[in-house]
């Protein structure tokens, strides 16, 4: 929860509470009896007696108005008290027994739905006389429905989660499961929903009793001042004020409160996206030096994000280097920030996140600081990404062959049907069987496979000649990444595709890489050529996570004790010093350089050549 | 059976199988596709202290036979006991009182755990569920379990997004151990975490079992993490056993081409591995319209068309298979008519 919003909750409830207290204490202020007529000085205007002075009856409008606030308050807050009850209670059974109980509770709310609220109202006066009792009844029968379903959502989703199997895996009982782990998960969005139903019903109350249909005369309630008001408008134009000011007032205070209670249950504040002058002045200017005829070439990149806590940086200084043809892999764990690296070349950092320094070119085109119409245009084209997670990356709702010919439109003047005619061939190249009817299909209806399959098909669209595929076979089974790697070591083959290769599987670097990139905590350790790297690694950090991965032979793999470093709790020296085996004091002074070892092979590690 | 009975298993499965109806309470007329079939015919007896592994693809069932194993599902057909004690006879309380005993580990180490609870307190959930311990001694234990699984004992007030997916990880593993199970069901305990950390979870996984002596089911679809933890492994394709017999011999000479296969395909540091590659085209077919005969013809690269006509049954393979070995239930067999095809081959 931020500082920010914490302050709006105080400010919003000062403001509800404020009210509150006026409308309870009404009795304690000395104010004129609310009902106590006085014909003589009807419409008077404000005096000292009467601060707003008096109503068609000579009533004192002030004391009416706290009066007729107790009121109005008093059944807005009970019957939304009475319907989150029951709704609840209902949403949470239906939700979490299904079957009959579903139907009896959830199904039979439906029901309530469909009647009018007027006539329901008028039927349930009716039956019982008008009143506050009847009032609250109506209003809670109203706004049962709306908390049933939205504990029955919440229940739905949350039921779905392990920790709620974990808890019948320990045997606890129904109750104890709906009480302490469902109920406190789903508590947010009630919360939120009583503040809407609160304000809500104090604005139906006044209706209602506008209509007659609620709090009888003489009792003073907003919507009964305001329907009197209604009748001497032309007289006292100030008497209809006054009322609905207070009932304003109430329901803007009731929708901040409202507001502030959901930024504070639920913070995911957009950050802005900071951008220098000179980027937005030059972009793609400042950068001086020369590309060097590598197909892609990265140098110095840092990546900068702003936090509450102050800008941290997840990327520092990484510096890559792709030749035509090539696959460079680049290796780290969770949170040594490959993924960042990769998106920063095709300038999809997320909004919170921003190149802080560092130049980047694809042939001679500068890749970083580009306006997003200068992106586009090499997007696809000239570099293309595929990701881990195919299913997020195509769009649910348009059939898998157009979104292939959209990609080639993008780029290419054709007709739809030659591009779909393409696509087509495209399905065919990326080894999907029947690919006539594949391009008819939505991502929903291909597996996991299919659907990387079908990126790499988009990707490879405009044959661009540098590709970024960052972890595209993480998510799928050991026999379909066999699948999808010898597909992208034969478009390698023939494309002579330059790939860039995010993973975190070593055996998978070794299977698809030339060259190999290790990163950890934001920084590169070691770069060289994979089979001399994986032989003879020259960081202690690659040297471990060879460690750890899985062998053929009898030896278990060893874990590395401890976690990355988050990048706002950085070790002084080098970074990987407070895990490392080989570690001495002079590792803790300050973060060592990346150096050349040797031929084609750099790394940080500055004791590389002690054995 | 020759001498003294074999001993009582802590787990046996008898002809498991269950379905997931594919029309529900409220399309009672669906003409959609028929009921999946998730779990065909599992069998299964754990030991005492013995861990097996379970491998397959994702949609082979193997949660759903984790699920069952603990009576978190009901079978559609067989039945599982528990110490001789058959789960489907036990009401609701009895078969409560019996979750002590055996415990699970989710894969996602994010849902797994209540975000809005301290790590502490699901911990104790055990404790005070069974009444093994009283509201004073539970911290005591809590923080016992934690230094257990590699923790610190004051990590106990912290919430779950404070840490890890590591350290989530074995806060599941404490949360697990509270009752003091007998059984564990390890549902891909690794599977979401990076290859460092994966390590130093197998590494504490291998000690607890050896330390507390758990019978331990291991379901995973990544065959190198079933290597150096489990006895035994079980191969399962499209909800029916292909292939089962001890781990060291089941890697050495995999008598099933789904279980050849897939060996192969697990990418590897060793260049040599890579030559003889078998790159199995297609992928896992419904499982609400599997395959005639065996499940996985469509896809084996040795399929001849006997194999279209018949389900064949798991068969002894291996050192003990020749005729006067013991039919114990700790051989390996396979499910497949020509193995001996990828013996030599």
């Amino acid at each position: 929860m931020t500082r920010l919003s914490l302050a709006r909750l105080w400010v919003a409830g000062a403001g509800v509470a404020a009210i509150v207290l006026a409308a309870v204490l009404a009795p304690l202020l000395g104010l004129p009896d609310p009902v106590r007529m006085d014909v003589a000085h009807r419409f008077a205007g404000a005096s000292l007696a009467h601060a707003l002075g008096q109503d068609g009856y000579g009533r004192d409008v002030l004391s009416r108005l706290l009066w007729g606030g107790r009121v109005s308050l008093f059944v807005a807050a009970s019957s939304a008290a009475i319907a989150f009850g029951i709704g609840t209670t209902l949403g949470v059974l239906g939700g979490f027994l299904r079957g009959v109980t579903e139907l009896l509770t959830v199904r039979a709310m439906d029901v309530v739905l469909c009647f009018p609220p007027l006539l329901l109202a008028m039927l349930v006066v009716t039956l019982l006389g008008p009143g506050a009792g009847t009032l609250i009844l109506v209003l809670a029968v109203l706004y049962v429905p709306g908390f049933a379903r939205v504990a029955y959502a919440g229940v739905l989703s949350v039921r779905a989660q392990d920790f709620v199997e974990a808890m019948r895996a320990l045997g606890a009982r129904r109750p104890r499961i709906m009480l302490r782990t469902i109920l406190p998960n789903i508590a947010g969005p009630l919360l939120v929903q009583f503040s809407l139903v609160a304000a809500s019903a104090v604005v139906l109350e006044s209706g209602l009793s506008f209509l007659g249909l609620g709090v009888v005369p003489p009792t003073p309630s907003w919507g009964l001042m305001i329907a009197d008001a209604r009748a001497s408008m032309a007289q006292a134009p100030l008497l209809l004020l006054w009322p609905c000011l207070a009932l304003t007032l109430t329901i803007l205070t009731l929708n901040g409160l409202c507001d502030a209670l959901r930024d504070a249950i639920d913070p995911h504040p957009i950050p802005r996206r900071r951008r220098r002058l000179h980027e937005a002045l030059v972009p793609g200017l400042l950068p001086a030096a020369r590309p060097t005829g590598a197909e892609l070439e990265l140098r110095g990149l840092t990546i900068e994000i702003d936090t509450p806590a102050g800008p941290i940086r997840p990327v520092r200084d990484v510096s890559l280097r792709l030749e035509s043809g090539e696959t460079l892999a680049i290796v780290g764990e969770s949170g040594s920030g490959k993924s960042l690296t990769g998106l920063a070349l095709l300038g999809l950092l997320p909004p919170a996140a921003r190149v802080a320094s560092g130049t980047a070119w694809l042939r001679d085109a500068p890749l970083l600081h580009q306006d997003e119409a200068t992106l586009r245009r090499l997007r696809g084209a000239a570099i293309a990404m595929i990701f881990q997670d195919p299913m997020s990356s195509l769009n649910p709702v348009q059939p898998v062959g157009r979104q292939i010919a959209e990609a080639i439109e993008a780029h290419h003047r054709l007709s739809a049907r030659a591009a779909d005619r393409r696509a087509i061939r495209l399905l065919e190249r990326v080894g999907i069987p029947d690919p006539v009817r594949r391009a008819t299909a939505f991502p929903h209806e291909l597996s996991g496979g299919m659907r990387q399959r079908v990126m790499i098909a988009m990707a490879i669209a405009n044959d661009p000649p540098v590709m970024i595929a960052d972890e595209p076979t993480t998510a799928l089974d050991v026999t379909i990444q066999a699948q999808v790697l010898a597909l992208l070591a034969d478009l390698k083959r023939e494309a002579g595709l330059a790939l860039i290769f995010i993973t975190h599987s070593l055996p998978v670097v070794a299977e698809i890489a030339d060259r190999v990139a290790v990163m950890y905590a934001g920084e590169v350790v070691e770069t060289g050529p994979v089979e001399a790297v994986f032989s003879a690694p020259l960081h202690p950090y690659t040297a471990a996570l060879l460690a750890s991965a899985p062998t053929e032979g009898g030896v278990p793999p060893q874990g590395i004790p401890g976690v990355v470093p988050p990048p706002h709790a950085l070790p002084p020296g080098c970074r990987f010093a407070p895990r490392c085996t080989r570690r001495i004091d002079a590792c803790d002074a300050a973060p060592p350089p990346l150096v050349e070892a040797m031929a084609g092979r750099a790394t940080r590690c500055p004791r590389w050549a002690e054995p | 059976m020759n001498g003294s009975p074999a001993p009582q298993p802590l787990v046996l499965a008898e002809g498991l199988t269950r379905r997931f109806a594919a029309r529900g309470l409220w399309r009672p007329f669906s003409t959609g596709p028929r009921a999946v079939q998730a779990v065909t015919g599992f069998d299964l007896s754990l030991a005492r202290g013995e861990a097996v592994g379970l491998v397959g693809e994702s949609g082979s069932g193997k949660s759903t036979v984790g699920r069952l194993l603990l009576g978190l599902l009901p079978p559609s057909e067989g039945r599982v006991l528990f110490e001789g004690t058959d789960l489907k006879g036990l009401d609701g309380a009895a078969l409560r009182a019996l979750r002590r005993r055996m415990q699970i580990v989710f894969q996602d180490p994010y849902s797994s755990l209540d975000p809005r609870r301290p790590v502490g307190a699901q911990i104790a959930d055990g404790l005070s569920i069974h009444r093994l311990a009283t509201a004073r001694e539970a911290p005591a234990r809590v923080a016992e379990l934690l230094r257990q699984v590699g923790l610190d004992a004051d990590h106990a007030k912290r919430f779950p997004y404070q840490f890890s997916g590591g350290q989530r990880q074995r806060i599941g593993i404490a949360r697990a151990l509270a009752t003091g199970p007998d059984f564990l069901v390890a549902d891909e305990p690794v599977s979401a975490l990076d290859v460092s950390v994966q390590a130093q979870v197998l590494a504490l996984l291998a000690d607890l079992r050896t330390r507390l002596g758990l019978a331990m089911l291991f379901i995973s679809h990544d065959l190198t993490a079933v290597r150096h933890l489990c006895d035994r492994v079980v191969v399962l394709y499209l909800g029916r056993v292909m292939e089962e017999g001890p781990t060291a011999e089941v890697f050495a000479s995999p008598r099933h081409p789904y279980t050849a296969a897939l060996l192969s395909a697990v990418p590897s540091l060793d260049p040599a591995h890579r030559r003889d590659r078998i790159v199995l085209s297609g992928e896992l077919p419904s499982p609400a319209d599997p395959p005639s005969g065996c499940v996985f013809r469509t896809r084996c690269p040795h399929a001849i068309e006997a194999c279209a006509a018949a389900i064949p049954a798991p068969r002894p393979v291996g050192p003990g298979a020749g005729p006067g070995a013991d039919p114990g239930t700790r051989s390996h067999r396979a499910a497949c008519i020509r193995d001996e095809i990828i013996q030599v081959g």
